[in-house]
């Protein structure tokens, strides 16, 4: 439990630093970002909202507030989530456009890098039990060869074959045209439909990561006392490959989650970008390319936020799996 | 398989010598060899070796201005007179790819280097020192494995005006260095309780001495590696935000080729060369890079070789308690 | 198959429980395959102490994962068998062999404190002995691990622990717990005090004693340690270099040793009562198995090889010695010993 109340600490540290970051980074540049969002305003835009350009130098400086007083007014700003208005989306409030784009990033990279974990290590831990098989032989290379591949070729690859040459897949947007978001099927099923692709190309990317870590040290683990023990306890060679090696080989490939996953975020913007889907990542490219600052830096916040949960919920599945880190 | 067989006891028994080695001296011949022993790695730095030959020579063998502007010569397959193509604009193909590798494999290298250099300096001092040093870094590291990489580098690229190369490299390094200094960090602190490194301390030597004198050369290998990753990452990176127009999109390079197919939407057009070439010359040189790091990765940690080789296991068998492999440094 | 002819009309006959007959494990395939163990005939009967000993490297552990079938690539069976209770398990289909292990024989290993699979509970890894070999529910079965835990002396709450939790001493005991857990007729002790402290390594053993007497099984009982064998085994074999040298009533070995790779062990070594010798080891190391010395393996360490004797040091160094009885249940190979009885 103290380990897990460190990782906890840290946390809310790396937030904190991560925010800051984000605080420090347009101070930094040369240049004033701020002139480059207001340009994006008409006058009339800028006396409808009186505290407009205060919250951007709060945002991205330029003021003639201190830095220490910007900072304050930024982390504020932060934790009532309130981030401005988006110059690109005007007037639509940051948090909105955000609200908006966020949950398709989320149902993407969720749903992908969970079942790239899943095969990557049960390929992984599979070929390392029957080293030299056909497993080993064919799955091994094929995952290693496609994530070698840069991601966003593998977008375009995919996106030409099997989208619009074979026609198996819609090849932009995340649902048909017409059709407005709500729980309801038609809008699930297409969603749904959408998404095959960009999940595709995410489990050809990061697949072979996972599979490769967990071979490694499996091969490893395959050596311990304690699986020869368990052969010579006569138990079957599922159950030790599985409850014996593996259950022990998947802990260190879980502990380089953060590292992959924050890659697998990175990865989102240029899939994104390619199948024209309406996530995070394409709103945080189009924010950039649009000088709306207000909105870049408001996602990358709530991206590092993500990638924080994220590591927080592997953690606690870390928690399940070892008990030395319970007691120690 | 078997007539390879003759170069892997070389290639081990360089590997045991290797560190003594260096430390007198950096020799060429040696880590060539090396390299060369291993089929990954060498079919790895051959392809890598392509790649920059075809930089060097590219304005020889380019057939035209990469980015002349020719309508009557627009959005033509690949021929005789264009190998690759035209694009949009009626620009061959051929000659962006070849021109542009320049450009990003100049740009990759020295933002790998740059990063290289900063997480095994500040890695390798932070473990040396430990204490307070070491917490710091430590926690700036963890702190970049959070923050993720490419949306970070999308906003700063937003931030600043001015995209020469000299930017680039420093942006792409300030964000990169924290990938392989974990992995610096704690191969140094396994190195740090060695006897020669006690030795060396003990007769009062310098840390910096000790840095550079002691531990960098007795982790060449495992910073090569380090550099190769960085240097691939750093190429692709580079080439998607490029890809993204974030980056000074006037200039040739392999993403700014890219970022042209995908702005005009070629692809959707049906048209698979101005997005093919560059992306296949990029995928090309990354998989040359991965080969040649996971040859260095064999001989680091010789349990990884496939096990059906007969030769292999009976070495490592032999062999095998004695090297230090790569988890146990990670760990 | 050939064995089961050789069996006198193929019933189980009382003399042995386990027979190994030119036992070769090779590691590696190709032209030079390292040969671990090379042609070794041993017998255990039925509620033994056969004590194995000799140098780490020389075949002792391969020697128990033969035994027990769980021998990795590269490691395979060359030549020879392996019989229990009259039957070759080498024969045997991976089910029958799968209910063969623990079963009949099970193991301590070398090491055993990493044998104890970190991740789960002590009762749980009990558990799955059991339920791998009979039809018993769970809470049976923890049940019954705790009973066999108060065997060794540890309180029948610890089902629940995880290893990390037990010292050292304690993980031992829970392996040797589970060793009894389906009542085999041999459990094969490999090295299985060398990480403990002497007290605790005493302590251990004198229970493995006591418990052999109450359920009355075999022990083959491998170390490196001859001391100890002296003081646990009814009889020893001394092996070197993949081969069995010297084998003798644990009682006449320690008085008269005769192969001289047994004087050396023997010598490496305090007496425990009598005046203190100087101790003196075995100069050298033993051999590269890929490529062994021609004639007696341990000619290029043996104090009595020498070229001054020349028909003698001819055979130490051409001809392989093979085991002969010297006398009943000493059995030595060594072409001194040889030279002396005939």
């Amino acid at each position: 439990m103290r380990w897990f109340a460190r990782r906890l600490v840290f946390y809310v540290f790396a937030l904190w630093v991560a925010l800051t970051i984000n605080f420090l980074l347009p101070r930094m540049m040369p240049g004033s970002p701020i002139d480059g969002i207001l340009q994006h305003l008409t006058p009339a835009q800028l006396a409808a909202n009186p505290g407009i350009v205060k919250t951007y130098e709060a945002l991205v400086g330029g003021g003639n507030n201190s830095i220490w007083q910007d900072y304050i007014t930024y982390l504020s700003r932060i934790v009532h989530l309130d981030f401005g208005v988006s110059t690109s989306h005007y007037p639509a409030p940051v948090s909105q456009v955000i609200g908006q784009t966020l949950p398709y990033s989320i149902f993407l990279v969720g749903v992908a890098f969970f079942l790239s974990f899943l095969i990557g290590t049960g390929i992984g831990m599979f070929a390392a039990w029957r080293r030299g098989g056909a497993v080993d032989n064919i799955l091994v290379p094929t995952f290693m060869a496609l994530s070698a591949f840069p991601a966003f070729f593998t977008a375009l690859l995919g996106l030409y074959f099997l989208g619009l040459k074979a026609g198996w897949f819609p090849i932009q947007h995340a649902y048909d045209n017409g059709l407005s978001p709500g729980f309801n099927w038609e809008f699930l099923s297409s969603a749904f439909r959408h998404a095959q692709l960009p999940i595709l190309v995410i489990l050809a990317a990061y697949t072979g990561g996972w599979m490769l870590n967990m071979r490694t040290v499996m091969i490893n683990t395959i050596g311990e006392d304690y699986v020869t023990m368990a052969h010579a306890k006569g138990l079957s060679d599922r159950r030790v490959m599985t409850w014996y090696a593996g259950r022990n080989a998947i802990l260190p490939p879980l502990n380089g989650f953060a590292a992959l996953f924050a890659s697998a975020v990175g990865g989102l913007v240029f899939i994104e970008y390619i199948f024209s889907y309406p996530g995070a990542g394409l709103t945080l490219q189009q924010a950039v390319l649009g000088n709306d600052y207000a909105l870049a830096q408001a996602l990358l916040v709530v991206l590092s936020v993500c990638v924080i949960v994220a590591n927080l919920l592997m953690d606690v599945l870390n928690l399940i799996l070892d008990p030395r880190l319970r007691t120690g | 398989m078997s007539q390879l067989d003759p170069t892997l006891d070389p290639a081990l028994d360089l590997s045991l010598e290797a560190p003594r080695r260096i430390r007198r001296g950096f020799h060429v011949p040696g880590w060539l060899a090396l390299l060369l022993s291993n089929t990954k790695s060498r079919l790895g730095l051959a392809m890598v070796g392509l790649v920059v030959v075809v930089a060097v020579i590219a304005p020889w063998i380019s057939v035209a201005d990469p980015n002349g502007f020719s309508l009557l010569a627009a959005r033509q397959a690949p021929s005789w007179n264009h190998l690759f193509g035209t694009t949009d604009q009626g620009s061959d193909i051929f000659s962006q790819v070849v021109i542009g590798a320049r450009r990003s494999l100049l740009l990759g290298f020295f933002a790998a280097a740059l990063a290289t250099s900063t997480a095994a300096v500040l890695g390798i001092t932070a473990a040396l020192l430990g204490g307070l040093v070491d917490d710091v870094v430590n926690v700036l590291i963890n702190i970049f494995l959070v923050i993720p990489p490419i949306p970070l580098l999308v906003v700063m690229s937003g931030y600043v005006q001015d995209h020469g190369m000299t930017t680039m490299i420093v942006v792409l390094a300030l964000v990169l260095w924290a990938f392989e200094a974990r992995i610096l960090r704690a191969q140094a602190l396994s190195l740090k309780s060695r006897d020669f490194v006690d030795a060396a301390r003990a007769s009062g030597e310098s840390t910096a001495r000790i840095v550079f004198g002691e531990l960098v050369p007795n982790m060449i290998s495992r910073i090569a590696a380090a550099f190769v990753l960085v240097f691939y990452i750093a190429l692709l990176v580079d080439a998607g935000l490029e890809f993204l127009g974030l980056a000074d999109v006037s200039k040739t390079s392999w993403g700014v080729t890219l970022y042209w197919a995908q702005t005009n939407s070629t692809v959707l057009q049906g048209e698979w060369w101005p997005f093919f070439f560059p992306g296949a010359a990029l995928a090309f040189t990354v998989l040359g890079l991965v080969l040649l790091l996971a040859g260095i990765d064999e001989f680091t940690n010789p349990r990884l070789r496939s096990e059906h080789k007969p030769h292999r296991s009976r070495l490592r068998m032999l062999f095998g308690g004695r090297l230090a492999t790569r988890e146990e440094g990670v760990s | 198959m050939t064995i089961l002819v050789e069996q006198p009309s193929g019933s189980r006959r009382k003399t042995g429980l386990l027979e190994l007959r030119g036992l070769a494990v090779e590691y590696g395939f190709g032209p030079r395959p390292a040969r671990a163990v090379d042609g070794v005939d041993l017998a255990l009967q039925e509620g033994e102490v056969l004590g194995l000993a000799g140098e780490s490297g020389c075949g002792k552990t391969t020697i128990a994962n033969a035994v027990l079938q769980i021998l990795r690539p590269p490691a395979r069976i060359a030549a020879g068998s392996i019989l229990f209770e009259g039957e070759d398990i080498l024969g045997k289909s991976t089910d029958d062999l799968r209910r063969y292990r623990w079963r009949n024989v099970s193991m301590v290993l070398q090491s055993a404190m990493n044998a104890l699979n970190p991740v789960m509970r002590v009762g749980d890894q009990f558990v799955d002995a059991m339920r791998a070999h009979e039809k018993i529910n769970r809470k049976r079965a923890l049940a019954r691990a705790g009973e066999l835990l108060e065997l060794v002396g540890i309180d029948h709450r610890r089902v629940s622990s995880y290893p990390h939790q037990l010292s050292g001493g304690m993980r031992q005991r829970v392996v040797i717990a589970m060793a009894l857990s389906l009542e085999p007729e041999l459990i094969i002790l490999d090295e299985p005090t060398t990480a403990l402290d002497v007290v605790v390594q005493r302590e251990i053993l004198q229970q493995v004693e006591a418990l052999k007497r109450d359920f009355g099984f075999a022990v083959l009982f491998i170390t490196h340690d001859l001391s100890l064998l002296l003081e646990f085994a009814d009889r020893i074999a001394i092996m070197y270099a993949g081969e069995i040298v010297e084998t003798a009533p644990a009682a006449r070995l320690a008085e008269n040793p005769q192969h001289p790779y047994t004087q050396g062990l023997l010598r490496s070594f305090p007496p425990l009562s009598g005046p203190l010798t100087p101790l003196t080891g075995i100069p050298g190391s033993p051999p590269d198995l890929r490529d062994p010395p021609t004639g007696c393996r341990f000619h290029p360490r043996c104090p009595h090889c020498l070229p001054e004797q020349a028909d003698l040091y001819r055979r130490q160094t051409t001809e392989r010695p093979t085991l002969r009885v010297i006398e009943q249940g000493h059995e030595v190979a060594c072409h001194l010993v040889a030279e002396g009885a005939e």
